[in-house]
């Protein structure tokens, strides 16, 4: 978990261009500044690189009910492992 | 009452000029932008001439995140409206967004993300990006414009290939005068300079082997270009009503199809769609009558068009003045009406004809004044834009002074 949490971070800092201080797991969303675009290309990159595949579906937006990073980062896992 | 329309803001992304003063400049100055270059896509490549608009990196950047990520053709098209909606001085609240419409074609769409994309999974084997979708969709320009000014009022594509710029800007002119839209942005966009299109309009054999020579004997073809026009169109007495700076009234439209061949044009068609567009437009002496030609520099457009250009003037033919600025920028296929339009609303405005450059040697099937290799100046009435499209869509814009 502790390496899939870093990749995660790398991946979602990268296309974080609201971000002004560090990227962690108490990070509001709302302050990434991502969009929908974004979040659709968080998805591919984590699967690219991670080599895992996220069952995602973009019409559901499954993240609409998180807050944090962290937030985001236990769903991923969670959809992973499903 | 009847609702006039007028023009009340351009913008241009040119191969011989990215803005608009700077694409008046190199109209006038004869310059043309087309040079020889290689595309390359793995393994394959080819080198023809074309028309490319260098150069635009940072104005990409400045577009912000969104547009960075988006095709090159919508960020030309929003490049050129950026501009248009500037010296328009709107600025989109609540109530106008939702009264204004924006319809921005193209003939192709997202064609070098295709490519990009087919060279990724053929070649690479790696997986399309996922955004690849939303980047090539040909309503992704008025898409990308709606969100960026919150307008909300009739928005989509037109396609029409190398007519499709004169069918947005008829159309939405034609949507403001029935009401359904107070104003509005039209235009067109095309970028597909890159390996997989080049090859499949070589196998068209119609691409010159240097360059594009309009209405001369020794043409060719025709030279790809990419860029993007775009106008903002506004009802008559709602501009006058702001005090903004009206440019100039669109005089009439006039759309109709050949029914007839893919790829040979039709005297009839061509001429018909000239008269449409003129039907309203008062021409009381040819000699005030500029007509920016399709003039694609193919074998078979030139003298056609020619002969439908002297069905509709009979006699007055020889008094016009004609040029095709294609021999400067190329053809910029669906954003070629776009870019036209807007030289011919210049040279209205500016009363100087841009000429038709590499204007070697005359043709007896092409007796117009062309206007060959020089400016002239001439006090213009009317100006006319003419699009003719493969397939035999014909769709032509007829401008007038305020």
């Amino acid at each position: 978990m502790a390496d899939f949490e870093a990749s995660l971070l790398e991946i979602i800092k990268e296309h974080a261009v609201g971000l002004t201080g560090e990227l962690t797991r108490d990070t509001q969303i709302a302050d990434l500044g991502i969009d929908s675009f974004s979040v659709v290309e968080i998805i591919y990159e984590v699967e690219e690189k991670l080599g895992v595949e996220v069952p995602f579906n973009a019409n559901e937006n499954p993240f609409g009910e998180m807050n944090s990073v962290g937030d985001l980062i236990d769903a991923l896992d969670k959809l992973i492992k499903k | 009452m009847t609702r006039n329309v007028v023009v009340t803001g351009m913008g241009v992304v040119a191969p011989n000029g990215a803005s608009v003063p700077e694409f008046w400049d190199g109209l006038i100055a004869g310059r043309s932008a087309i040079i020889k270059r290689e595309y390359t896509a793995d393994r394959f490549s080819l080198t023809v001439p074309v028309a490319p608009v260098d150069g635009l990196e940072e104005r990409i950047k400045g577009l912000g995140v969104q547009m960075m990520r988006a095709d090159r053709f919508s960020q030309m098209a929003v490049m050129a409206a950026e501009e248009a909606i500037g010296q328009s001085g709107l600025e989109f609240d609540e109530a106008l967004g939702a009264r204004t419409a924006c319809i921005i074609g193209t003939g192709i769409g997202g064609q070098t993300t295709f490519d990009d994309s087919y060279v990724a999974m053929l070649c690479r084997e790696r997986r399309p990006h996922p955004l690849t979708i939303l980047k090539v969709i040909p309503n992704a320009p008025a898409s990308q414009l709606s969100i960026r000014h919150g307008i909300r009022g009739p928005a989509f594509a037109v396609s029409s290939a190398c007519a499709t710029g004169a069918h947005a800007i008829g159309v939405c002119a034609d949507l403001i005068r029935a009401g359904s839209a107070d104003v509005g942005l039209a235009g067109a966009s095309e970028a597909i300079l890159a390996y997989g299109a080049l090859e499949s309009w070589r196998a068209m054999h119609i691409l010159a082997d240097e360059t594009c020579r309009p209405f001369s004997k020794n043409r060719n073809g025709l030279v790809i270009g990419e860029g993007a026009g775009v106008l903002v169109l506004e009802e008559e007495e709602r501009a006058k009503a702001r005090g903004a700076d009206i440019l100039c009234r669109i005089a009439g439209f006039g759309m109709n199809a050949d029914g007839k061949d893919m790829i040979n044009p039709a005297v009839e068609g061509a001429a018909g769609a000239m008269s449409l567009a003129l039907d309203k437009a008062a021409v009381k002496d040819a000699s005030k009558v500029y007509i920016n030609a399709h003039g694609t520099g193919t074998l078979l457009n030139d003298p056609t068009e020619t002969k439908a250009i002297r069905s509709v003037f009979g006699a007055d033919a020889d008094a016009l003045s004609v040029s095709s600025t294609k021999s400067m920028h190329g053809h910029l296929l669906g954003a070629a009406g776009g870019v036209e339009n807007i030289a011919a609303i210049l040279a209205l405005r500016n009363g100087i004809v841009p000429p038709t450059v590499n204007y070697d040697e005359p043709d007896p099937d092409c007796d117009l004044n062309y206007t060959p290799n020089n400016a002239e100046e001439r006090d213009i009435d009317v100006a006319l834009s003419n699009s003719f499209a493969f397939g035999g869509l014909n769709a032509v814009v007829a401008f007038e002074k305020v």
